[in-house]
């Protein structure tokens, strides 16, 4: 038994430590623990941050989380974790963690401008379901708004996306990876019918460069970058490009570091495409066997208002995702504006740089790994941007086998698993059906047991418009669950938090701690985090992971899952679903929405008695059915026999994880490649078969600027982003002290040349100002980040300097993606008087003092 | 100029030395130099002691003026080779920005401030005039490959002249351990005082970024 | 109002309020109140450089630094951690000589020197600054919870 053997050699490790340290105080050796107290019980889960998915053993003892550690065993990260991961332990931990529900109150009353006073479950629910209900009677299922997560579980995701359009009838859903990747999720559906990476991490191991496009790797997916710069150190042949608007961690372990004006990447990217038709480099065998040409439109606007003089203004903002039928020479064309000279003036990079990227691309022989986060997908022409990635890469035929692989990377720990493959966004189903599509809802209401022509088909309203109509008046039942809008939307206090506030709204925020919007909700229901409750996470790789539940949350804090559930027993199919259904199905009147919905003879099938006798499961417990067993089920049959399998329940709980289609047992590590995807024909060598025609789709698009570029007032760049130390919003990492003192608060990062025009000293307090908003921050000069001049940069997690009260919503029009990466300050100095660059103090020129 | 650019840097001898021998006749030719260089018929010796005096002194400021200037981290930075490389690493460091807000420009460290090792260094730069207009580092990438030998040459020099440069501003003598960090004081203690090494030897890469480190003393 | 209320909002008012009587910088948890609210920054705090081990919460936490690291190389040329905290570098430096699992490569075969895949030594050990954390935060160590009359005055418990 593997486990057994490491506690023994841990013990021994432990009492030779012991016994080395006491040499000079023998009397001291009785104190070290011997035996059982020595024994700690290890268990396997993914960890609770990113969308890399590293594996962490979890050690317990008493009921608490005593140690974590990497997981030897996990493919992904083979023992190591980040900064983060390894303090996994602490952060349920934090001495504000929410136990009781919290309602707004005055005189014992719910009351919108009340203050939070903790209340009862039932009172909590009671509180919602009567809101909920009237907002349903007066004003139908498209004022009822949930804002979900790629942090859910996918049993999680899985109910809440039943409980929305099964229950409510309404496509109202939406992640917070939204905010993250919808970008690359909605052109992996444009480009291959299917989404989610051909590739996995083995090709980490087989590249011989790799191109990270907008992604401080380094920082934000440290245990993937420790496989890049393993790689790269270990084969003296791999070359790493980094292409990003400044300079960081990851740019310092690059061969060749990049930097482009904001939005230029698109230039770039269609220069690459131009050299490789124009130096003959295009793979016309695999380009003619297994792509097609489309142009897309263009002018399309920039996801803001629909009064905005922007969106008047563009040409296609309302058709923005339609794209035409076109072929090899009409996209060559499109293309050949795109000249190295041009590229050069654009972006603003030196032609060498250029060449070297594209003569890499261009070369047959060398096996390229693009890699893209948040720089390529938050950005107004984020799908664009993708499309342009996957194009270099078709048309060189350089996909799907080892080593060559375009591969998007995600932010959150189940952006794969629960926001796409379940389909928590207002326009997706289980396993890439569309809510928009006939014989999908069909599909999904014969899966789960439901009336004909119950799923609604119009699309809801994604993450920004969700801030829109809550401020509009027209989304007034709003449930947050696992994330932090009020502090991670752009333009939050104009856009955001109004709606919040909204009298006519009830706003109910689910989390662990207090965070920016549990404080502007009303109503907060604490909840059980991460190995506090059974659950699935699917990383970016397609990998499928499971864990169980390790110790019990505190006090009355209950899970996503149970919270769902529990809140549908409140609400009959008479009164939220519409007569003329019931009167097609009457056998479904009068039962609760969770009898139909979770007590369907399918979710409930599996009794308590399949439970692992080692682990505690609450809500099976609670229903009295082990609920994850045969969701799971449930959820699988999307899936089966058409490239989305999954392996058997109980098999989750045993290996690290399986990357879909998992087909007789047999996971699958590179998609669309004969020999490498059963559901590849024989003798095809190649089948995109998420498309009907089983080809990938190149699609032509042009650059078009940004929504908002810095002018003479506003005259620097913002660019917003995380760091290492923080994920995210920050809510588990601040209250773990050794991250908190590690990156304790935000900061603006400036060059020095602009610091010193702007007299700003490091250190000195500034207002961040931008036409939306303002906030106050210091400078840094120095550090991790080095900007170019006219660019400055702050991270998003610290809840005192919320710069996304600077921000701007502008969105990608196609993936409504918001661009987080892209508007216009000013920074002035704080209390001190604005004096103009030009008037700059003689101690100022005391850049080269005389010696 | 463009004759000296097709021989290039390493080009034979002779044919300079020949052109600088026409160089010296034609100019000994010109009417104003013959002029200059006939004794003296009408005036007094007073009169061209004074004379000479003042006019040393006149020429003395203005070289000396002309000299400071090139000495000042303006005048470095006035060339891009030395503006979007060294210069942009330097801003990122204690050297530049500090908490009293005293600040080390360019030839702070990298120009000795003895009068007569810093004519040296002046005819020494007389190369990096050369290599400017050669375009010798003129691109990021030329820069970059030619990090390592320039590093080398100020490494070599400052532990030739016992860190001479460092110690204009920190000397040895000056230092308070109590109010240094544990860490620094005790390799102060073991490594500076004792004379067993010099500041650079240390501190590499204190104001500029590193090159390739592989193979230099005490790095992997 | 019941006993029971009573006892509910006590808890509650502790449950929200702990971390503004800890702290001061809690709006970095919870943010301005009301959110419109303009927030002052606090200063840049400084870094701790004691160089005075702490102790580890379990033995696989990366030990934390504990002194500045500002300037430090740690690109494709240099990396200036190992200059102190290599095995050949340990006598002159005093400095503990990296973990062993260090020099193991992804299979487990151990090097001969420090493993390309542990090369960015700051994706796992971070600096501290003197910064105070907003919240307590009530993990307690094996130690703690096998012995807990072991631990020194009150750390890992509240």
């Amino acid at each position: 038994m593997d486990l057994a053997r490491r506690d023994l050699i841990k013990a021994q490790a432990a009492a030779a430590a012991a016994a080395a340290a006491n040499i000079a105080l023998p009397a001291l050796a009785q104190n070290v623990p011997t035996g059982d107290a020595l024994r700690l019980k290890w268990d396997k889960a993914p960890c609770r941050f990113c969308g890399t998915g590293c594996g962490v053993m979890v050690a317990t003892r008493e009921g608490r989380v005593v140690a974590t550690h990497g997981d030897m065993r996990a493919e992904v990260n083979r023992g190591l974790n980040c900064v983060k991961g390894y303090f996994l332990s602490k952060i349920m931990y934090g001495s504000d963690r929410l136990t009781q529900p919290l309602m707004r109150m005055r005189n014992g009353q719910f009351a919108k401008d009340g203050e939070l006073q903790p209340v009862s479950w039932d009172r909590a629910f009671d509180t919602m379901a009567a809101h909920w209900k009237r907002v349903l009677r007066e004003k139908g299922p498209d004022a009822i708004g949930m804002f979900g997560s790629g942090q859910w579980t996918m049993f999680e995701g899985y109910a809440a996306t039943k409980l929305m359009r099964g229950g409510f009838r309404s496509n109202n859903l939406d992640p917070n990876a939204r905010h993250c990747m919808a970008s690359a999720a909605v052109t992996f559906i444009r480009t291959f019918g299917s989404d989610e990476p051909m590739g996995c991490y083995d090709d980490f191991e087989h590249a011989d460069a790799f191109v990270l496009w907008g992604s401080n790797m380094a920082e934000m997916h440290p245990i993937l970058w420790t496989r890049v710069t393993d790689r790269r150190l270990s084969a003296t042949h791999v070359r790493i490009h980094t292409l990003s608007t400044y300079e960081h961690r990851t740019t310092d372990l690059s061969d060749a570091s990049i930097i482009f004006r904001p939005g230029t990447d698109l230039v770039i990217l269609n220069y690459i495409a131009n050299h490789i038709i124009q130096s003959g480099a295009v793979n016309r065998t695999f380009v003619d066997r297994h792509t097609t040409f489309r142009l897309a439109n263009t002018d399309i606007g920039y996801g803001l208002r629909p009064e905005h003089t922007l969106e008047q203004r563009a040409q296609h903002a309302n058709d923005a995702a339609v794209s035409q039928p076109a072929d090899f020479d009409a996209y060559a064309r499109l293309m050949s504006e795109y000249t190295l000279d041009r590229a050069h003036q654009v972006s603003g990079v030196p032609k060498p740089q250029l060449e070297a990227l594209a003569r890499l691309y261009a070369d047959p022989k060398t096996k390229v790994m693009s890699l893209w986060t948040m720089g390529m997908n938050q950005h107004v022409r984020g799908v664009w941007a993708n499309h342009m990635i996957y194009n270099i890469h078709l048309l060189t035929g350089k996909i799907s086998e080892p080593g060559n692989s375009p591969f998007s990377l995600t932010g959150q720990p189940s952006a794969c698993g629960t926001a796409r493959e379940v389909g928590c966004f207002a326009h997706r189903l289980p396993a890439d059906m569309q809510v928009t599509n006939a014989e999908h809802r069909k599909t999904a209401e014969e899966i789960w047991k439901l009336p004909s022509g119950l799923l609604p088909s119009k699309v809801g309203y994604h993450a920004v418009l969700q801030d829109r109509m809550l401020k509009d008046g027209k989304l007034n039942a709003y449930w947050i669950m696992c994330n932090n809008n009020l502090q991670t939307a752009a333009n939050t206090n104009n856009e955001t938090y109004p709606g919040y506030r909204n009298p006519e709204n009830l706003v109910v925020c689910s989390d662990a701690y207090p965070t920016v919007t549990t404080m502007a909700a009303d109503i907060v229901l604490p909840v059980a985090m991460w190995v506090e409750k059974e659950g699935a996470y699917g990383n970016a790789e397609r990998r499928t992971q499971f864990w169980r539940q390790l110790v019990d949350a505190p006090g009355e804090a209950r899970s996503d899952l149970w919270q769902l559930m529990e809140f549908s027993k409140r609400f009959t199919t008479d009164e939220v679903w519409p007569a003329e259904i019931l009167d097609k199905a009457p056998e479904y009147r009068g039962r609760t929405l969770f009898d139909v919905l979770y007590r369907n003879g399918q979710v409930d099938a599996h009794p308590v008695s399949e439970l692992h006798p080692g682990y505690n499961n609450h809500e099976a417990r609670h229903f009295g059915f082990y609920v994850h067993k045969g969701m799971w089920a449930e959820f699988k049959r999307f899936g089966d026999h058409h490239g989305h399998d999954y392996a058997e329940f109980d098999t989750y709980h045993e290996v690290r994880g399986l990357r879909w289609p998992v087909v007789n047992g047999k996971e699958t590590l590179w998609r669309y490649r004969e020999g490498l995807d059963p559901y590849v024909e024989a003798g095809s060598g190649v089948q995109f078969y998420g498309n009907p025609n089983k080809r990938a789709n190149i699609v032509g698009a042009p650059y078009e600027p940004p929504a908002e570029a810095p002018d003479a007032e506003y005259d620097m760049w913002l660019v917003t982003g995380r760091v290492l130390e923080h994920w995210h919003s920050g809510s588990m990492t601040l209250r773990v002290p050794e991250l908190y003192r590690a990156f304790p608060g935000a900061i603006l990062y400036m060059h020095p040349e602009d610091a010193q025009a702007k007299g700003l000293r490091r250190g000195q307090e500034v207002r961040i100002i931008s036409r939306r908003g303002e906030i106050r921050s210091r400078v840094e000069v120095r550090g991790r980040n080095r900007v170019p001049r006219g660019l400055v940069y702050v991270p998003f997690f610290d809840a005192s300097q919320l710069i996304n009260k600077v921000t701007l919503d502008a969105t990608d029009p196609i993936s409504k993606q918001t661009d987080f990466k892209k508007c216009a300050v000013k920074v002035v100095a704080v209390g001190v008087p604005v004096t103009p660059a030009s008037a700059g103090a003689p101690a100022d020129r005391r850049a080269g003092p005389r010696q | 100029m463009s004759a000296t650019q097709d021989t290039g840097p390493r080009a034979e001898p002779a044919r300079p030395r020949g052109r600088v021998a026409r160089l010296l006749g034609w100019i000994g030719r010109l009417p104003v130099v013959r002029t200059a260089l006939r004794p003296a018929r009408h005036l007094s010796l007073a009169f061209l002691t004074l004379g000479g005096f003042l006019g040393g002194v006149v020429f003395w400021g203005g070289f000396n003026t002309a000299l400071e200037y090139t000495n000042t981290t303006e005048f470095c930075v006035g060339c891009h080779e030395m503006q979007a490389n060294v210069f942009q690493e330097l801003q990122g460091t204690i050297h530049h920005v500090n908490r009293s807000g005293v600040r080390a420009g360019c030839p702070a460290c990298h120009v000795p401030h003895d009068w007569t090792d810093k004519i040296a260094r002046k005819m020494q730069a007389s190369k990096e005039v050369w290599g400017h207009i050669f375009g010798t580092i003129s691109t990021r990438e030329l820069f970059l490959e030619h990090r390592r030998t320039m590093a080398e040459r100020e490494w070599a020099r400052m532990e030739a002249n016992d860190s001479l440069e460092c110690r204009n501003c920190h000397t040895t003598e000056a230092m308070d351990l109590t109010k240094q960090n544990p860490r620094a004081a005790s390799a102060h203690e073991r490594f500076l005082f004792t004379g067993e090494r010099t500041c650079i030897q240390c501190h590499r890469g204190i104001a500029h970024r590193l090159p390739d480190m592989r193979g230099v003393s005490g790095w992997q | 109002m019941s006993p029971t209320r009573i006892v509910l909002a006590a808890t509650a008012a502790f449950v929200l309020g702990a971390g503004a009587l800890l702290a001061q910088d809690a709006p970095r948890l919870r943010g301005p109140q009301p959110f419109p609210a303009e927030q002052p920054a606090p200063p840049v705090p400084r870094d701790v450089t004691n160089d005075v081990r702490v102790r580890r919460n379990y033995p696989d936490q990366p030990p934390l630094i504990p002194h500045a690291i500002e300037g430090y190389a740690l690109d494709l040329n240099a990396n200036k951690c190992m200059t102190c905290h290599a095995r050949q570098f340990t006598e002159q430096s005093q400095a503990p000589m990296i973990s062993v699992t260090h020099y193991q490569d992804r299979d487990g075969t151990t090097l001969g020197g420090l493993a390309p895949r542990r090369y960015a030594c700051l994706a796992c050990h971070v600096p501290q600054t003197e910064a105070r954390p907003a919240v307590e935060n009530r993990f307690r160590d094996m130690d703690a919870l096998a012995e807990p009359e072991r631990q020194p005055g009150g750390r890992g418990r509240h």
